[in-house]
């Protein structure tokens, strides 16, 4: 990503509590103008990441830049053009909406409050903005979360579990809200579990693991092409003694239905259909795996039958 | 700091509208004050002095009932943003730690006073039915009051930020004042040194005649005090301390704690 425009990077970032390393030499680089998903099972560091990025936590090593400009050094202007929800949007409930946002616009300094109306507005809470916070539900608080992240007229969201307490409707009108967003230009940086709305959200993903980066890049990188294919034909064990001699399959397992063989080249796939059919087996139908992302999720991490210790 | 006005306003929004400290705070300075001269008047069937009035009125307010307004207040100013759980979204705008604590302590104060000097309403109404005031006079005892309730608030709003909890700031602060200051006011062991009790440099600071004070001994124009021997300059100077040594410790506190 050497020649993308990054709003965010960090550099061998490491965070320690007492003895245990939460985050250990990250080096994440985050481009411009796309929703970004961070992923990681629970503890891997996602919170963390999220903390030390918004000058919550101080690192123990390492850099972080936003925008160009390098942390704590810099803290005022660098996160004076970043909105952030930190694991779920939190206000004083004893104030209304509109009163919260103003409390935050009196924060964020001068010209912030003239962007509370439209705010409200884009998020759909501007009929209930004069209504007490405690009688919110989860689903609004997350809206007025997103309105609070708005008055920073923010070039990078970092939204922490966005779609958390959010019905159906909800999610659908948060990711339309997103991709607006990111059509005006801005980045969003997502942490979520739920990888099915990663993979519908985002261009390009990080995966955290016990505070590591174990990979990062553009989600069609990672999802899609497994280089495997499903060949439906009417001896399977035949089909699997055939290809288990041919160079070209790297590797074979018989299905019910047929063989599932992994080739080296995908241009090889004719060729193994062409010996299937000279052996005498019968191909009714040829077609590629894809590979989801919840499956490379659990491929690279360690949680559930992952690679490292 | 072009930006502290709006904070100061938002900081003031948050303790208007928080309902029960407002409701306590009220009854605390201006309920008890009213009854209080309901019942002193209802006892000196109307012939209460001048003096008197604003004596007792601005002691209820600058040592007792409306010193645990301003306790309430403090703490709740130093607090509110932690419980809420907000307080990490507003240092995730850039604004500094320090700023953020700051502009607690003229929000609490303005709060405070607004309360207090309500309440001192009572005792000046009282002493104009008395036969009236000098404007000098009735000025010291607003400045008393006025004082009393700045250093204590600004005390409480410390302490609160320090312990980011308001139950123990709360106990903390009027368990002092009360239990801790009587206990060592007490301990006459101690000499010169209860001079540093922040009690002890109101009292001395306290306009007009004080009970137990040499110069009026056995005065019964007043709520007792914790009065020593001690010169202004001194007293103004514990004062000073009082203040500044906590919120020194506090601004240290929330500037290198974890948000």
């Amino acid at each position: 990503m050497n020649d993308v425009a990054l709003t965010l990077e960090t550099h061998r970032l490491t965070k320690r509590f007492g003895h245990r390393t939460a985050i250990t030499d990250l080096d994440l680089a985050v481009p411009s103008g796309l929703t970004f998903g961070l992923l990681g099972h629970n503890g891997a560091g996602k919170t963390t990441l999220v903390r030390l990025l918004l000058g919550l936590i101080q690192p123990d090593a390492g850099t972080i830049t936003i925008n160009g400009r390098r942390m704590p050094d810099h803290r005022r202007s660098a996160l004076a053009g970043i909105g952030a929800i930190v694991e779920e949007p939190h206000f004083h409930g004893h104030l209304t909406g509109r009163e919260n946002l103003r409390v935050v616009a009196a924060v964020r300094g001068p010209h912030t409050g003239s962007r509370i109306e439209p705010a409200l507005a884009r998020v759909g809470l501007g009929e209930r903005a004069d209504d007490r916070v405690r009688d919110y539900s989860q689903g609004m608080r997350q809206r007025l979360g997103i309105a609070r992240c708005l008055l920073a007229d923010p070039h990078l969201l970092i939204l922490d579990e966005p779609t958390n307490g959010l019905d159906p409707g909800g999610i659908l009108q948060l990711r339309r809200l997103i991709a607006d967003l990111v059509a005006e230009g801005r980045t969003v940086v997502l942490s979520s579990h739920l990888l099915g709305e990663i993979e519908k959200t985002c261009q390009a993903v990080a995966v955290l693991d016990q505070g590591r980066l174990v990979w990062q890049g553009g989600i069609d990188d990672l999802v899609g092409e497994s280089g495997q294919y499903d060949i439906d034909c009417d001896r399977p064990g035949v089909a699997v003694d055939v290809l288990r001699t041919e160079p070209a399959v790297v590797r074979v397992d018989p299905r019910p239905s047929g063989v599932r063989v992994r080739v080296a080249d995908p241009n090889a796939v004719s060729l193994v259909n062409a010996r299937l059919i000279a052996a005498g087996v019968a191909v009714s139908g040829v077609s590629p795996v894809r590979i989801s992302l919840e499956e490379r999720f659990l491929e690279m991490t360690t949680r559930i039958g992952g690679p490292r210790p | 700091m072009s930006t502290a006005g709006p904070m100061i306003a938002a900081e003031i929004l948050k303790l208007r509208r928080h309902r029960s400290t407002m409701l306590t705070s009220g009854v605390l300075s201006i309920g008890i004050t009213v009854l209080y001269f309901l019942v002193i008047e209802s006892r000196s069937n109307g012939e209460i002095s001048a003096q008197k009035a604003l004596s007792s009125g601005s002691a209820l307010l600058a040592m007792y009932f409306g010193s645990f307004s301003a306790v309430l207040i403090g703490t709740t100013a130093g607090t509110i943003d932690l419980i809420g759980g907000v307080y990490r979204d507003l240092v995730a705008t850039g604004r500094s730690r320090v700023a953020l604590f700051a502009v607690r302590v003229p929000a609490a104060v303005t709060v405070a006073l607004a309360f207090n000097l309500a309440g001192f309403a009572v005792p000046v109404a009282a002493a104009f039915t008395g036969g009236g005031v000098r404007p000098g006079l009735l000025a010291q005892y607003a400045g008393w009051v006025v004082l009393a309730t700045t250093v204590v608030t600004a005390v409480s709003v410390a302490v609160a930020s320090v312990t980011g909890s308001r139950s123990v700031a709360l106990t903390a602060v009027i368990g002092g004042q009360t239990i801790g200051t009587t206990l060592l006011f007490g301990a006459e062991f101690l000499g010169s040194l209860r001079q540093g009790l922040l009690s002890v440099a109101l009292s001395h600071l306290r306009p007009g005649p004080v009970v137990g004070s040499r110069d009026h001994p056995g005065s019964s124009n007043a709520l007792p005090g914790f009065v020593l021997p001690m010169s202004t300059a001194v007293a103004v100077l514990v004062l000073a301390a009082w203040v500044v040594i906590p919120l020194v410790i506090a601004a240290w506190k929330v500037r290198n704690q974890d948000a």
